[in-house]
């Protein structure tokens, strides 16, 4: 099916949301070329490529690219394709090169992308072929940059700067950096890569979606429940008890959240509190943060409490964590998604073991949360192809949201994080202000 | 460990907790772990480090618990659907011994039916075995998938 703006229009209100907007292939593709091709899509963290050479690889929206670093310590985000055929150059998800070679006909790139060499030019001469044209070097994105380590890249030249385009919402990446005593992160620990039987948008809905967990999540609470209450007392202390409980908090708890929405569809429920609240603080952190921030400025780092904050549409962080989770759409009805972890320099290894052990419990293919998320979003993907009833809403808490101007708040379990992506959708997708 | 452990009694032992995973039936199955028993499925090749690196799985006897009561639990929206396991063992070898105990490693091939779909799983078992009397106890098990480090969908059961 075939979609003009005006149907796009039609498409998304401030309440409901036609189901095309999940199954429609059409959609879909430009979605891929409209949001993935103009939005700072998240490319990775500086950390990941520290020497002249080191890449990673990844795709935005369908087209593959890498992030490498060159001789003069810059990092470039370029498209992955030779400039003769189109073969991707690196095929790994990360490695180390002296510079690009194309397995094909061996054509060379320098590692900021410029084209060195093409074997035989002999049969390009009087051809009309220029190797100094820019064609035929490896395309750098049209801008990418780097806001404390954190790689963004945009293929719309015209795209507003990074800062300018994380507005508030920054404060949470800030915070995450902040976490640490020297205010830095760096990626750590490995990566999950789980594939989602669903439309990506399904993904990114439940991150602020506070109405879920208490049900979706009720078995692996009442399971660890049921268990903690027969051991003993005097039980050593595990992390898994502060982990787990907290995903059956009432809805009063989650309402009092709140939820703070920005321009360009990004958005995180809490601030003040969060269902990372109550963990307990490692007394050997505690003292490195004081030391490094002093007693006011700690306190503030630490209590700035965030649950899921979203950088629409590509990348979400847990700043209270230290993970991060990247959507990667692969079709209509499918996407991947990606959790890594990071290291807060200069803090103990609890930190860290804290962030892995988080992560493998609610977000690994075999926690006993992730499953349960995915189950709802892959019965919705199926549920939608009934075309009983056109729309799904996003009613909740509607007419209330607070303007302050850089940022609109509401209850933690209102659906403003819903409007606040389907605002930029419309923006990306048919040029609507944001 | 003395020689007189018969490899097809370790065997039988290897088959008898995949049996406990095919049904599937994790109150049986916990009961082949030792109080101290863990179960890990790592993420990465030659993984060494399960605390400071990301796994798919990690498990003390609290989370076999946790999860156990999970697998049943009327609401658990992913364990809505039938699960059924087939395990092929084989090439079963012991690599290592002490007094009280060994280290088994094998290969496995595990087809999970699960939500209309049938996934294969296929690696590498690491056993550390307990010997007791003429019995065996599960001290650590190591799931080595080949595809630690690729994409993967949920995994609903200890493979």
């Amino acid at each position: 099916m075939t979609c003009t703006d005006e149907d796009i229009d039609g498409l998304v209100t401030p309440t409901k949301i036609h189901r095309r907007v999940y199954t429609d292939a059409a959609i879909f593709d430009l979605e891929m070329q409209r949001i993935w091709g103009k939005a700072w899509i998240f490319i990775g963290h500086e950390s990941q490529v520290p020497d002249p050479g080191d890449y990673t690889t990844l795709t935005i929206g369908r087209a593959p690219i890498v992030m490498v670093r060159d001789k003069q310590h810059e990092i470039h985000v370029l498209h992955n394709r030779c400039g003769h055929k189109g073969a991707k150059l690196v095929d790994k998800p990360c490695g180390k090169v002296g510079g690009f070679r194309c397995c094909y006909h061996g054509w060379t790139y320098r590692l900021d992308g410029k084209l060195l060499g093409v074997p035989h030019m002999a049969g390009y001469e009087d051809t009309g072929f220029d190797k100094d044209d820019p064609q035929y070097s490896m395309q750098k994105l049209a801008r990418y940059e780097s806001h404390r380590g954190f790689v963004f890249a945009s293929m719309d030249p015209s795209a507003p700067d990074l800062r300018t385009w994380l507005g508030g919402a920054g404060d949470v990446l800030d915070n995450l950096c902040d976490r640490s005593p020297e205010g830095e992160v760096e990626v750590a620990g490995g990566v999950l890569r789980y594939e989602h039987e669903c439309n990506w948008k399904m993904f990114l809905e439940n991150l602020n979606d506070t109405m879920h967990p208490m049900i979706v999540h009720r078995s692996v609470v009442d399971a660890a429940n049921d268990y903690i209450k027969t051991l003993p007392e005097d039980s050593p202390h595990r992390d898994e008890a502060e982990i787990i409980p907290p995903f059956g908090a009432s809805y009063e708890n989650f309402e009092a959240t709140g939820i703070t929405g920005f321009r360009y569809g990004h958005h995180y429920d809490g601030g003040k509190s969060s269902i990372h609240s109550n963990y307990s603080v490692d007394p050997d952190y505690e003292a490195v943060m004081l030391e490094a921030y002093g007693a006011e400025r700690t306190r503030e780092i630490l209590t700035f409490n965030t649950h899921n904050t979203l950088y629409y549409p590509s990348l979400t962080i847990k700043s209270a964590i230290q993970n991060i989770r990247i959507v990667r759409p692969i079709a209509v009805d499918r996407c991947v998604v990606e959790t890594w972890s990071f290291r807060l320099k200069g803090a103990p290894d609890s930190m860290l073991q804290r962030t892995i052990l988080y992560s493998r419990l609610i977000n690994s293919n075999g926690s006993m949360v992730g499953p349960d998320d995915l189950t709802a979003y892959f019965r919705m993907q199926q549920g939608l192809e009934s075309r009983a009833s056109e729309w799904v809403e996003m009613h909740r808490n509607y007419g209330s949201d607070e303007d302050h101007g850089d940022r609109w708040t509401n209850k933690g379990t209102s659906d403003l994080d819903m409007r606040s992506q389907y605002g930029a959708w419309r923006h990306y997708m048919i040029g609507e202000a944001v | 460990m003395s020689d007189d452990i018969d490899l097809r009694d370790i065997e039988a032992f290897l088959y008898r907790e995949a049996s406990f995973l095919d049904r599937p039936d994790l109150d049986g199955w916990i009961e082949l772990y030792t109080e101290d028993g863990t179960y890990w499925m790592p993420a990465i090749e030659d993984q060494v480090d399960a605390i400071n690196h990301i796994s798919l799985f990690y498990d003390d006897r609290v989370m076999m618990e946790i999860r156990r009561r999970n697998f049943v639990h009327p609401r658990a929206a992913s364990k809505d659907y039938i699960v059924r396991c087939s395990h092929i063992i084989s090439n079963v070898q012991v690599t290592d011994s002490t007094n009280d105990g060994l280290t088994v490693t094998s290969n496995f091939q595990c087809v999970v039916y699960y939500n209309s779909k049938q996934t294969l799983y296929a690696g590498r078992y690491t056993h550390e075995l307990l010997t007791v009397g003429d019995e065996f106890r599960i001290r650590h098990k190591r799931v080595d998938l080949i595809n630690c480090d690729g994409v993967l969908g949920s995994i609903i059961i200890y493979i």
